[in-house]
């Protein structure tokens, strides 16, 4: 009883000290948070978990144990397409880490003002565009007769109709669409670089990549892992663009990750894999930013 | 008291004899059945309908003012591209939120849809005297029409309305230079004579629409299968594909690439039209919808040269692409709004406004637009559409249950595959046997009845 009476008493003593109206101010956005992030994440657990055919509804419920996680991993389509979107992601990303420092470095050092507005304000119009519309402009760009990509390089490239060129075709154009916001990341993480220390560094060598290595580069390193990660998960669950440009044809040969789940999930109907599969991407992509984080990202100090 | 009794017995009389007259009044009512008083009950109502982006959608939408001044029902629409139609229906009925009221059928979701109780048989309304149109006339709809759209088990689910076969188009320009004065008549003949001579100088003689999805596995893979004799599934339900038959279709296909264009697995609908629109192919076998796109001197430059004809035979005879949608009442959605529902389907197929929803771009299922000789003389196609539909039909060109999207799906990866040569045509259908096997387990064990 005793003991029961002054084990309460720190507690109250603690409820005492909660601020509660910082509670209250904070309350909405960690319920709203919880709802939309949190429900439906273990909605789709409980989904991978059970047998859950949209079309035969009849039966829909039973529990599975890891029956579905298991037709994952013992399926070699979804293992040819996580591969396929893995070998994209390493392309397409460092492609665009580059490219996009070298936007930033030529926006950074040129003296043009209105230029450098004009060409930070258009490089905004890739990143705006809405996927689908993307892949359906490719469609037109890339078409093997009329296209204008085939227009410029003045021969008829079988862009869509070759597995390979297909690939190549989805790859350009998610380096097109995305390199700009690349480049805006980097652009920001130059800005943080103190100019009195790149004139300093300036002084000591002619060379711009030492310059570049040394004093710029730490700086860039947190926007690099921040675009890693974003693009990483973006990159696992692209869908749009490669829908409408390829339908993840002809064959399997642009079937994505994420185009393979909505198969599973809305032609197959099969939610309850179609679910265990998302989970597991869920999981890589844990995983990966994790890795992001403790291989890439370096405060400035301690790089 | 006598007097009593004559007025007693006078009054019975009257009684019956209006009783009588109320029975012979009864029918001429019926016959006086009008849409407006039909639709009295659910004035004010507002109906959402699932449409299509293509001709006989914009048709119906043009139209939907008319309904709505003689109902008093507003009738809304949702435009959705069409392989995003499945999938968005699909959650509609599952989830139970009920959006649209009337619902769109393809010919291969009529099964899935049936079969779960998705939408309502359409005997509750046609038998119901409030709501049935004394000329609804459901043996006015061409046979094949109805029964693979629109009808499932024996029961009448949803009625034609955006209806299609395959055609051949061809330019007849190009047909006349290389020395050919009318179409092939057969594959064969398309193939020896027509392909050679006409795949010249960057032009080809013909384009298959082969892209992965359901263009692949319905335009391109199953065309070529069941004019050569075969079919996708025998009578228990294993794989046909293995069939000399089938594997013969299949192999045709191979050898007539020589006469497509190289790219031509990345082919959907609008890049074959276009091809002949533009004058890079002479013929392509398509829908008879895209006839509005063709004829049209803003999308199509041949206009003057289009001609168009039934699909070419086979060994097994002339076996044309069958496509198409109906449209039905959605049974997760209030009884009110059903009723509406059926009331707009009823109108909007219905023999009175056949001939303006054809004039207006869409395709009628209604025989009698088709035997109308000024809409024969307006619209060339018409008579080969009346003709494939009349003698070729075939109702089963697709199964029509609900497992075809899964199977559709491994046909559309390994029938790409197969045109690629990155898998021989046996392998390709040795893998979808596989596959297809384990998807349709349920009715080769004998746990589902064999329908399709």
């Amino acid at each position: 009883m005793a003991s029961n009476t002054s084990s309460s008493q720190p507690r109250s003593g603690r409820l005492r000290h909660v601020n509660w109206s910082a509670v209250a101010m904070i309350a909405p956005s960690v319920i709203t948070l919880l709802l939309v992030g949190l429900y439906p994440l273990l909605f789709a657990v409980s989904l991978s978990l059970q047998r859950f055919m949209l079309n035969r509804p009849q039966g829909n419920g039973t529990f599975r144990g890891l029956t579905n996680f298991l037709s994952v991993v013992n399926d070699d389509l979804f293992w040819g397409s996580l591969g396929r979107t893995l070998t994209m992601m390493v392309i397409v990303l460092i492609v665009q880490v580059v490219l996009g420092i070298g936007i930033a470095q030529l926006i950074n050092t040129s003296r043009w003002h209105f230029l450098n507005w004009l060409v930070k304000t258009l490089l905004v119009v890739p990143i705006a565009m809405t996927p689908a519309v993307v892949g359906l402009l490719g469609v037109l760009l890339f078409n093997r007769e009329f296209g204008f990509i085939n227009y410029l390089l003045g021969q008829q490239v079988n862009w869509l109709g070759d597995p390979t060129m297909a690939m190549a075709a989805v790859i350009i154009t998610d380096i097109w669409q995305w390199t700009p916001f690349a480049a805006l990341v980097m652009l920001s993480s130059l800005t943080t670089v103190p100019p009195e220390v790149v004139e300093a560094a300036q002084l000591d060598t002619k060379r711009a990549w030492l310059v570049f290595r040394h004093v710029q580069l730490p700086y860039l390193w947190p926007g690099i892992t921040a675009f890693l990660i974003i693009r990483t998960a973006d990159v696992l669950k692209l869908f749009d663009m490669p829908f409408t440009l390829t339908r993840g044809g002809p064959g399997v040969s642009t079937e994505l990750i994420s185009l393979y789940v909505q198969r599973m999930g809305f032609r197959i109907f099969d939610m309850g894999v179609a679910s265990a599969q998302a989970i597991l991407l869920l999981v890589l992509c844990i995983i990966l930013a994790r890795s992001y984080i403790r291989f890439f990202y370096r405060a400035p100090e301690e790089a | 008291m006598y007097l009593r009794k004559n007025r007693l017995l006078a009054l019975v009389v009257v009684t019956i004899g209006l009783l009588a007259l109320g029975t012979v009044i009864g029918p001429a009512g019926a016959q006086e059945w009008s849409l407006a008083e039909a639709a009295a009950p659910y004035r004010g109502l507002e109906i959402k309908a699932f449409f299509l982006e293509r001709p006989g959608y914009v048709a119906a939408e043009q139209m939907i003012d008319q309904f709505e001044a003689e109902t008093g029902i507003t009738v809304t629409w949702d435009t959705t591209p069409y392989e995003n139609s499945l999938e968005k229906q699909t959650l509609d009925f599952t989830g139970g939120t009920a959006q649209f009221d009337v619902t769109l059928v393809d010919v291969v979701w009529i099964g899935n849809f049936a079969a779960n109780g998705w939408i309502v048989p359409l005997e509750t309304f046609y038998n119901d005297p409030a709501l049935a149109d004394p000329n609804l006339n459901l043996g006015g709809f061409f046979p094949i029409l109805l029964e693979s759209f629109g009808t499932w088990d024996g029961v009448v689910y949803g009625l034609p309305f955006d209806n299609y076969s395959g055609l051949l188009y061809y330019n007849r320009c190009m047909l006349e230079e290389a020395g050919f004065d009318a179409p092939p008549d057969t594959w064969q003949d398309l193939y020896e004579t027509y392909g050679p001579a006409l795949t010249q100088d960057g032009k080809y003689a013909f384009a298959l629409q082969s892209k992965r999805g359901e263009t692949q596995s319905a335009d391109s893979f199953m065309r070529v299968i069941w004019p050569f004799g075969g079919s996708l599934l025998n009578d228990d339900f294993t794989s046909n594909l293995s069939s000399a038959e089938s594997l013969a279709g299949l192999q045709f296909r191979q050898d007539l690439m020589a006469y497509m264009p190289p790219d031509i697995v990345s082919f959907d609908h609008d890049e074959t039209v276009q091809a002949l629109a533009q004058g890079q192919v002479a013929m392509i076998t398509e829908w008879s919808a895209f006839y509005a796109t063709l004829s049209n001197p803003e999308t199509s430059t041949i206009t003057d040269c289009l001609g168009i004809t039934v699909e070419p035979a086979g060994p097994a005879g002339r076996k044309p692409a069958l496509g198409g949608f109906s449209l039905a009442v959605n049974a997760t959605t209030s009884p009110e709004k059903q009723a509406a529902a059926w009331l707009f389907i009823q109108w909007i197929t219905s023999e009175a406004v056949a001939e303006e929803y054809a004039q207006r771009g869409g395709v009628s299922g209604r025989t009698s637009v088709y035997s109308d000789p000024e809409m024969l003389a307006q619209f060339p196609h018409y008579a080969a559409l009346a003709e494939s539909w009349e003698q070729y039909g075939n109702a089963v060109f697709r199964p029509r249950f609900p497992e075809w999207p899964a199977i559709s799906d491994v046909i559309a990866q390994y029938g790409t595959e197969m045109m690629l040569g990155s898998i021989s045509v046996e392998d390709a259908v040795a893998q979808i046997n596989e596959r297809m096997a384990e998807i349709l387990t349920d009715y080769t064990n004998g746990t589902l009845p064999m329908l399709q």
